[in-house]
């Protein structure tokens, strides 16, 4: 298998404290791995790692063949979505329709011709039609998630990070999620962190599992 | 000399006598020699209560960015004094410019050590402290959440700038207008939240019966020691001799 995200050796230190340990993980172009693991044991410093957020001190981290070191964070975000843990985190115009229409003014690899047309798609897809002029300020934690899916999404990446999308939702927006998720499993490469394992269990290939910074196993 | 700190526990209202000396003579001092000593001295102290200036300074490199840009603009834009730098007829660095901008950077720095020295007390012994100097319970309970929430702020501003550039925008190659209306973006949810935590924050002091009665009692009990008082001799004295001096 053709392996878009290749990390080698990796070793991470934060505050002199050893957070990462010789990690090792190769996963392909239409993949989908979940990371499990308790709190504090590394899986988001490590998905940070992968996007260039934190730095790492040995080994090697590559995406689609090329070091992460070497790439400004708008190349890697080209390639990668990445959903963080707290939506509010990375909503930050103050519409739903500027949320999902702002990369179309400085991402070239967007065709703008296209701009109206895919918003509409997108909010449909994740039903947010409703919203669509909202305030972004305003809404629930379950469409606050789904804009910030939404907005990844509409940047086409080739592949997606998400760091424990279940967090704080209820049982039927994780379905939701889940069937979201499902719908671009065949397109795009998947990075699950989470805690629930009936989550990962709908969509994972394979799960590994963290401890104190290593990689012990996978299930 | 942090290990004397330590041992002797200095008290806040110490702290805050020095800061207040310190920032008095970085705002009347106009010579740039005087503004370089009283910095030194500032960083002594600091680095005797415990603090690390240059760990510090490290941790503001990207502000430090934006010093340098601030000097060189009070230094273009002041008018007078002889040419250093000029670019055909134009002078574009003046004696007296860069005399201005360089100033200014000392009296950050200034700012800078002067939060430095009242970061090494803990939040509740500086509100006690405020409140034995005589200012209201509320203003300096008031300070103290503000300092506290500056590093939260800082952490907001970095995160949205981070998920910005994650939408696949790159800044280097945007334009110098592009890079303008990007900001606002950046300054738009750090003000959404910081409404938002001040909102909770009052919600969360008024449950806990703040304010109920008029006077506070405080299990802290401040005293000065003989330390305390040598320090505040020595930074009261040197203070108004250099006043007098100058």
């Amino acid at each position: 298998m053709n392996n878009y995200i290749e990390v080698k050796g990796v070793q991470c230190f934060l505050d002199n404290r050893k957070v990462l340990d010789d990690i090792n993980l190769s996963i392909g172009k239409k993949e989908i791995v979940s990371i499990i693991g308790p709190n504090g044991s590394g899986k988001t410093t490590l998905s940070k790692i992968i996007i260039g957020i934190v730095k790492y001190s040995h080994g090697t981290v590559a995406l689609n063949g090329r070091e992460v070191k070497e790439m400004t964070l708008g190349e890697i975000g080209k390639k990668i979505g990445y959903l963080f843990q707290n939506p509010d985190k990375q909503i930050f115009t103050p519409t739903v329709y500027e949320e999902l229409s702002f990369a179309y003014g400085y991402n070239n690899n967007l065709n703008i011709n296209n701009k109206e047309e895919s918003i509409d798609e997108i909010l449909e897809i994740f039903d947010l039609k409703h919203l669509k002029n909202n305030s972004t300020y305003f809404l629930s934690p379950g469409e606050k998630q789904r804009l910030a899916l939404a907005s990844i999404l509409i940047n086409k990446p080739e592949f997606l990070i998400l760091d424990e999308p279940t967090t704080g939702l209820d049982y039927k927006r994780k379905e939701t999620l889940s069937k979201l998720l499902k719908r671009y499993e065949n397109q795009l490469g998947i990075l699950l962190i989470s805690h629930d394992m009936n989550f990962v269990k709908k969509h994972a290939h394979r799960t590994l599992l963290m401890e104190s910074g290593c990689i012990i196993g996978e299930i | 000399m942090g290990v004397l700190s330590v041992k002797y526990n200095f008290d806040p209202r110490t702290k805050l006598i020095i800061v207040l000396c310190l920032s008095t003579l970085g705002l009347i001092l106009t010579d740039i020699y005087q503004l370089t000593i009283v910095l030194m001295v500032g960083i002594g102290i600091s680095n005797f209560f415990g603090g690390n200036f240059f760990k510090l300074l490290g941790r503001l490199k990207k502000m430090l960015s934006l010093l340098i840009f601030i000097i060189i603009l009070q230094s273009l834009f002041t008018k007078g004094g002889h040419s250093i730098f000029t670019i055909g007829s134009f002078d574009i660095i003046t004696n007296i410019g860069l005399n201005r901008g360089l100033g200014y950077l000392l009296r950050v720095l200034i700012i800078i050590t002067s939060g430095l020295i009242i970061a090494t007390s803990s939040d509740r012994d500086m509100i006690q402290g405020i409140v034995k100097l005589g200012l209201p319970y509320e203003f300096a309970f008031m300070t103290a959440i503000g300092i506290k929430f500056m590093p939260l702020l800082i952490e907001e501003f970095k995160d949205t700038y981070i998920a910005i550039q994650l939408k696949g925008i790159e800044f280097k190659t945007l334009s110098l207008s592009q890079r303008f209306k990007i900001s606002s973006y950046i300054l738009t949810p750090v003000i959404a939240s910081a409404i938002n935590k001040s909102k909770q924050l009052s919600i969360s002091v008024e449950n806990r019966a703040f304010r109920v009665y008029e006077q506070r009692t405080s299990i802290i009990d401040l005293k000065f020691t003989h330390m305390d008082y040598l320090l505040l001799f020595m930074a009261l004295t040197g203070t108004l001799l250099t006043l007098y001096i100058t």
